[in-house]
């Protein structure tokens, strides 16, 4: 059945969402502006890893159809774009002590600048990672279910990043620290939480994330400048809608988002005539009737 | 008249007097170059024309952020409103198949501006900043998706062409610019100088009108603003921006008010779209596309959000470094050996893709600017102050 | 009210100076008797001396989108530069002054006003998009002398631009081609997947006029989707015979890669825009087996494109895409236009540009055999140069003639199944 299928799609997609969410999420937090170069992390990520994947090779037992190798690439990949994340940090967005529109401003100069620098290094074609082309998992084609072991450890990794941030979150004192910092950083300062460092943290934490959904995305679709601005509004319209600064409701709303644009072709199916290309725009058009009715967005409460 | 300028002189902030000493000396500098032949005048007429065309977008943004404190991220739908609007009408191969004067299409982009702004109001001006921000963005998207594929009313992708220049069918002017001559003006040789030696046609002439028509246009909205930011309504929607609550505790409807700031801001940007329409007579929903609502935002942030001057300062500003960056490569020499190797290759990576480099010098000096003057170039200063309190301290 | 002083402004004397500034600049002008415009910037004498370089420009697609194009078009250009160069036109020098177009239509205009109006080119080679070249003709071109050749641009709207050249065969007789290839290929319903701009546009409505079959799906996508795993979940289930791939090299691979790990059968078909090495590279092996795909018939079989190939495959390790080849013609047509004009403004060579590609004239492959042929004082009737993406030959619209190649994958190459006419 068709359904299932796009079902499928969407689970992978939402996957990378989910990861690009959480990181805006995170850095809305702490640093209080929208941050447009959040996008091109994402890109800075995949480009990343690629290196990484050149320079480490095909070691390493394969799992889920990805060679050992691959997942250290994905670690570079999200080291790689932490460090970008932190430098631009310190030497931009701290220094500035303009509002959220001001480094709204900014964030989109800093944009242009990694994408320049990602143009001047790769030039502007599109790159593959060297992973071996799957096929479907046969067990699953019967049902209508066609998904290869890859995008299953996309999904999979995914779930874990998620399972684990929301352990650190809960459980760990720098998950409390992050938290209580979120709320009130000025409170959090006086009963001696140390928020420069826990603000670069948060920081390594989001944009890293970020940096595994960029190398996702370039998994499933392919590595290229603008990648990450492409999918960058998508990204703003997920956070929107599971309300900003919660970093439960970015994970609902990258899984929610997720599924709309991949559940697109269902319109045509059941004899309504709009086209998938007017997904984005369905996707947008549901965020603002959510908005209309919780104006904070699903999870999103206070002025977090 | 030149007494209250030179009040105005002695009264103006150090800020104003530094930006109105590089604005002269930029202005000379450009005098210059045209006398030196060193500067095309139709492509420094075309450029002002498009500083025109930011200029009124700015304005029109900073009565919704600089007035009403209203982050609306949908600048380039509103723009793509008003020059669609013209366009369906006025364009040779419009699938309407109408023909009709651009000042109706004026009219139409400003009526269709008007109710698409009440639409996106409605659900989004009750949301926080932020939200706002985003879902003015994400609406922004849909107009553009809609517009690009709904051909039956807007040719789709192929765009709308053919449109005339907003003055073409007025009577005497209109057909001025085929009648007038071409104007040559010889050489002129001091020394070892040569000047002039410039040839003023067509393109020259219509550059001039159409400059007529965006500093007519920019004037009466300059006005119209500056009316309004001294009214009660305008007082008011400071207040709003500074403190809602208070203004609602004061029994203000501020709901109301913010929509009309919301209002008349996109209206003033699709007068912005209609008057690109006819100037470069050819409209594509690529003009909707979201970077070009961040370049009005810079140019509003980088010239100095809440102040009227500032948005015309920023119309200009944004173009000179969108522009002016492509002369960069001009200047830049091909190779250059210092005798590191890293630093050589590196160098010729860079100047050899000049237009990624453009890209990276376009976002470095949004940085900069920002770091170094963070509250824009040209802030409310004076205009945060009450007309009346300034008469009462000059009396 | 209180001056600073005596103020040096007052009305009367700013008068009186606008007056003699006046005056003084009325002396100096001269008015044109033509009605033209002309982007030359000095007088315009019967005799000139040659210029001691020759300067056009070119709005190519550095950044953007079509950035790919952009450089496709840069080897072609350098190619052709070198041979130019080589001798000179007469021994003057070409220069090509390129702006980018950042593959949107405002800064294609942007760039050509730069080129037209401040660096005065009477002839510019642009631009890549068909959107960016037609914004490019009305807002800059159209009025003027200076002569526009399109390099990549395909949609059937330049067709009604007479005005606008282009080197690349328009889409439409491309498609028909196409459609009568995968009828007798005995297909009854086809999917369409079209890019969505005027390029994609353009070649999906000729398409759809030229197919008598069924069309199973007929959507556009973006060039710069994210994922296009919906694109093909679609067409999958529309249940087409064949898939139709109007849109770039990018998107095939991306969707042809999908299908691939979805594990989708499909025949698969495609424009010239769908073909090339980075579809190749991009997809896994055995992925487009049997995929055919028709393109301007560049003119494989002559020494120079042959020659050409070579020097292109030497001095950048892979096989020119049709696109450079249109860009390397599209600046020895230039090259040809200015050599045979008798001056270099926009009406002269607006005068010369198409009939040096078409005969009357001797048959000439190569810039130099060309100016071989009109050192002897020949004029631009007195050859016709065929190019290395074809024999040119612009029409009345200026569009070139075109006649189409078809291709097939097999192993992973593509591999000449003859041509084909409309």
């Amino acid at each position: 059945m068709a359904v299932l299928e796009y079902l499928a799609n969407g689970l992978v997609f939402s996957s990378i969402i989910v990861l690009a969410s959480i990181g805006l999420s995170l850095v809305y937090s702490i640093a209080r502006f929208a941050n447009f170069a959040h996008g091109d992390t994402l890109t800075v990520g995949a480009y990343g890893a690629f290196v990484g994947f050149a320079l480490i090779g095909d070691v390493g037992p394969t799992v889920l159809g990805l060679p050992g190798g691959f997942y250290i690439a994905v670690a570079v990949g999200a080291a790689v774009a932490a460090v970008v994340a932190v430098v631009t940090q310190r030497l931009v967005y701290d220094a500035l002590e303009i509002g959220a529109i001001g480094l709204l401003i900014t964030s989109i100069g800093v944009a242009f600048v990694y994408r320049a620098l990602v143009i001047l290094g790769f030039g502007t074609g599109s790159l593959r990672y060297a992973v071996p082309a799957q096929r479907p998992i046969p067990a699953l084609v019967p049902i209508g279910v066609r998904i290869t072991t890859q995008e299953v450890a996309i999904i999979v990794v995914a779930t874990v990043l998620v399972i684990g941030l929301h352990l650190l979150l809960r459980f760990t004192l720098l998950g409390r620290m992050m938290r209580a910092t979120a709320d009130n950083a000025d409170l959090a300062q006086v009963t001696g939480i140390r928020t420069a460092q826990i603000t670069r943290w948060t920081w390594v934490i989001g944009a890293g994330l970020a940096g595994v959904g960029g190398v996702f995305l370039g998994l499933y679709n392919q590595v290229e400048p603008r990648m990450g601005f492409n999918i960058l509004l998508v990204v703003f319209a997920a956070v929107i809608l599971g309300g900003i600064g919660s970093v439960y409701g970015a994970m609902i709303g990258g899984f929610l988002i997720g599924m709309i644009d991949q559940l697109t072709p269902l319109l045509g199916d059941l004899g309504i005539p709009i086209g998938t290309e007017y997904s984005y725009a369905i996707a947008f058009v549901i965020m603002v009737l959510v908005l209309l009715v919780r104006p904070t967005g699903i999870a999103g409460g206070d002025p977090g | 008249m030149s007494a209250r300028a030179a009040q105005a002189f002695a009264t103006a902030s150090t800020a104003e007097r530094r930006v109105i000493a590089v604005l002269g000396v930029v202005g000379l500098l450009l005098i210059i170059g045209l006398l030196a032949g060193g500067i095309g005048p139709a492509y420094l007429l075309y450029l002002l024309g498009l500083s025109g065309m930011y200029i009124l977008l700015a304005i029109g943004l900073n009565v919704q952020w600089g007035y009403a404190g209203l982050i609306n991220f949908s600048v380039a739908a509103f723009f793509g409103l008003g020059a669609y609007g013209t366009a369906m009408l006025t364009a040779s191969n419009t699938p309407l198949g109408v023909s009709l004067s651009p000042l109706v299409g004026l009219v139409v982009g400003i009526l269709l501006a008007a109710v698409v702004a009440l639409l996106i109001a409605i659900p989004t001006l009750r949301l926080r900043a932020d939200y706002l921000a985003i879902a003015s963005l994400g609406l922004a998207e849909v107009i553009r998706i809609v517009i690009q594929n709904q051909r039956g009313l807007t040719n789709g992708n192929a765009g709308l062409r053919g449109l005339p220049l907003f003055y073409g069918e007025w009577p005497f002017i209109g057909g001025l610019v085929d009648r007038l001559p071409t104007v040559l003006i010889h050489e002129v040789t001091l020394g070892p100088v040569t000047l002039l030696g410039l040839r003023l046609g067509r393109s020259v002439w219509v550059g001039m009108f159409n400059l007529l028509i965006a500093i007519s246009l920019i004037a009466v909205v300059y006005l119209v603003v500056r009316r309004l930011h001294r009214s009660p309504w305008g007082r008011l929607l400071r207040t709003i921006r500074a403190d809602e609550d208070l203004a609602r505790a004061l029994g203000k409807r501020t709901y109301r008010r913010k929509m009309e700031a919301f209002v008349l801001g996109s209206v003033i940007m699709a007068i912005a779209g209609v008057y690109y329409a006819h100037l470069n007579l050819f409209v594509t929903p690529q003009n909707l596309a979201p970077i070009n609502t961040f370049y009005v935002w810079v140019a509003v942030i980088l010239g100095g959000a809440g102040s009227n001057r500032g948005a015309v300062f920023g119309g200009f500003m944004i173009i000179a470094i969108r522009e002016g960056t492509r002369f960069l490569g001009d200047l830049l020499p091909a190779t250059v050996t210092v005798g590191v190797d890293l630093i050589d290759t590196t160098y010729a990576t860079v100047a050899a893709n000049f237009a990624a480099t453009r890209l990276l010098a376009v976002g470095l000096l949004i940085i900069l600017v920002i770091r170094l003057r963070p509250e824009g170039l040209l802030p409310p200063e004076a205009e945060l102050i009450w007309p009346a309190a300034q008469e009462d301290a000059d009396a | 009210m209180t001056h600073a002083g005596p103020s040096r402004y007052d009305r009367r004397t700013v008068l009186q100076y606008a007056g003699l500034a006046g005056v003084v600049g009325l002396a100096g002008c001269t008015t044109e008797q033509s009605g033209g415009e002309d982007a030359d910037a000095g007088d315009a004498g019967a005799e000139e001396p040659a210029p001691d370089v020759y300067r056009i420009g070119m709005v190519n697609s550095l950044t953007g989108s079509l950035a790919d194009f952009g450089t496709y078009n840069e080897r072609g250009v350098a190619l052709a530069l070198e041979d130019v160069n080589a001798s000179g036109i007469g021994g003057v020098p070409l220069e090509i002054i390129v702006e980018d177009s950042e593959s949107l239509p405002d800064a294609g205009v942007s760039a050509a006003q730069k080129l037209v109006n401040q660096d005065q080119v009477p002839l510019i080679i642009g631009a890549v998009g068909s959107g960016v070249s037609t914004s490019i003709y009305e807002s800059v071109i159209r009025g003027t002398d200076v002569v526009q050749l399109s390099q990549n641009s395909t949609s059937a709207s330049l067709t009604e631009y007479p005005g606008l050249l282009r080197m690349s065969p328009p889409g439409g007789p491309q498609v028909q081609v196409l459609a009568d290839l995968i009828a007798d290929d005995g297909v009854g319903s086809v999917a369409v997947a079209w890019v969505n701009n005027d390029f994609g546009q353009s070649q999906r409505d000729g398409f759809v006029d030229a197919w008598g079959g069924e069309v199973a799906y007929d959507s556009p996508h973006d060039q710069e989707q994210s994922s296009y795993a919906s694109v093909v979940a679609e067409m999958a289930n529309s249940g087409a015979d064949a898939w139709v791939f109007l849109t770039y090299q990018e998107q095939t691979a991306a969707m042809l890669d999908d299908a691939y790990s979805n594990g989708y059968e499909a025949a698969f078909y495609g424009s010239d825009s769908a073909k090339g090495p980075s579809v190749l590279e991009g997809t896994p092996a055995g992925a487009l087996e049997g995929m055919k795909t028709v393109e301007p018939s560049a003119a494989i079989d002559q020494a120079n494109y042959q020659d050409f190939a070579s020097r292109f495959e030497s001095a950048y390790g892979e096989a020119p895409t049709s696109w450079s080849s249109f860009a390397y013609d599209c600046v020895i047509t230039a090259a040809l236009s200015i050599a045979t004009a008798d001056g270099f403004t926009g009406a002269a060579l607006g005068g010369t540009v198409r009939d040096v590609t078409r005969s009357p004239g001797e048959t000439v492959t190569t810039f130099s055999a060309a100016m071989d042929v009109i050192s002897d004082g020949g004029d631009a009737d007195a050859i016709d140069y065929d190019g290395v993406s074809g024999p040119i030959d612009f029409d009345a619209n200026g569009d070139p003639v075109g006649s189409f190649q078809v291709f097939e994958v097999v192993d992973d190459a593509y591999v000449s199944r003859g041509t084909r006419t409309v």
